[in-house]
């Protein structure tokens, strides 16, 4: 692997504020051959230092092909939890990183979530830094020692 | 961690898994928690909280007790 930009932990930061960028900009949070061709680097190089990064908890790959699933709090895939905010949709892959978007952006939002139970679906509103409108009650299934057994269920 | 209708469809969604009943959460509660957790997220210099730091939002938060325990 090239040593420019500081070997693996240069390159794991590069890669980093990409990733977090490209997703609050867009919606859509950068897969490894995207990343690969913006940074002008290998997509194996990328492949890397996104391991170097999931190893950190800094965001969560998908089990079999090494894909993003989740730069926290976006979530690359369709999770049903959805947040309109700065005129883009992004999606969350729970109520506590949905609530994390705005936060992120420092913008308003509206987010869109399921019923955990029947599915209906429920809606907060973020503006101005606050949580103005919401309803229902927030679930975790999971102790908090244990979250990271398995990060898809808390 | 997800968002129920009310504490009744938590108890069904629990009873259907076979799971006890974890711990509840107002919104707002979830909102300050993602405040904590997420603000610096897209700053440079971020970096993950510490343990120390995580205890002390979850207890800023009112999330205190076993349930919330971060160490073994």
């Amino acid at each position: 692997m090239s040593e420019r930009a500081g070997g693996i932990e240069g390159l794991a930061s590069e890669v980093r504020l990409y990733v977090f960028r490209q997703a609050a900009e867009t919606g859509r949070v950068p897969q490894p051959a995207q990343t690969a061709s913006a940074l002008r680097r290998t997509e194996d190089e990328i492949r890397e230092a996104l391991k170097h990064l999931a190893a950190g908890k800094v965001l969560i790959l998908a089990p079999n092909d090494g894909n993003i699933w989740a730069a926290n709090p976006f979530c690359a895939v369709n999770s049903g939890f959805r947040v309109q905010a700065n005129g883009r949709t992004y999606w969350g892959i729970c109520i506590w990183d949905s609530l994390g978007i705005p936060v992120a952006l420092g913008k308003n939002a509206v987010i869109t979530a399921p019923c955990g139970d029947c599915g209906d679906p429920m809606s907060l509103e973020v503006r101005d830094g606050r949580l103005v409108r919401s309803e229902g009650v927030i679930h975790f299934a999971v102790a908090a020692h244990h979250w990271w057994d398995n990060i898809g269920f808390t | 961690m997800l968002l129920f209708r009310s504490e009744e469809h938590v108890d069904r969604w629990c009873l259907a898994r076979d799971l006890q009943r974890g711990a509840l959460l107002t919104p707002e509660q979830g909102w300050q928690l993602a405040n904590g957790w997420y603000k610096d997220k897209l700053k440079p210099d971020w970096r993950r909280h510490t343990l120390e730091e995580t205890e002390a939002l979850l207890k800023d938060v009112g999330l205190t007790g076993p349930f919330w325990n971060l160490r073994d």
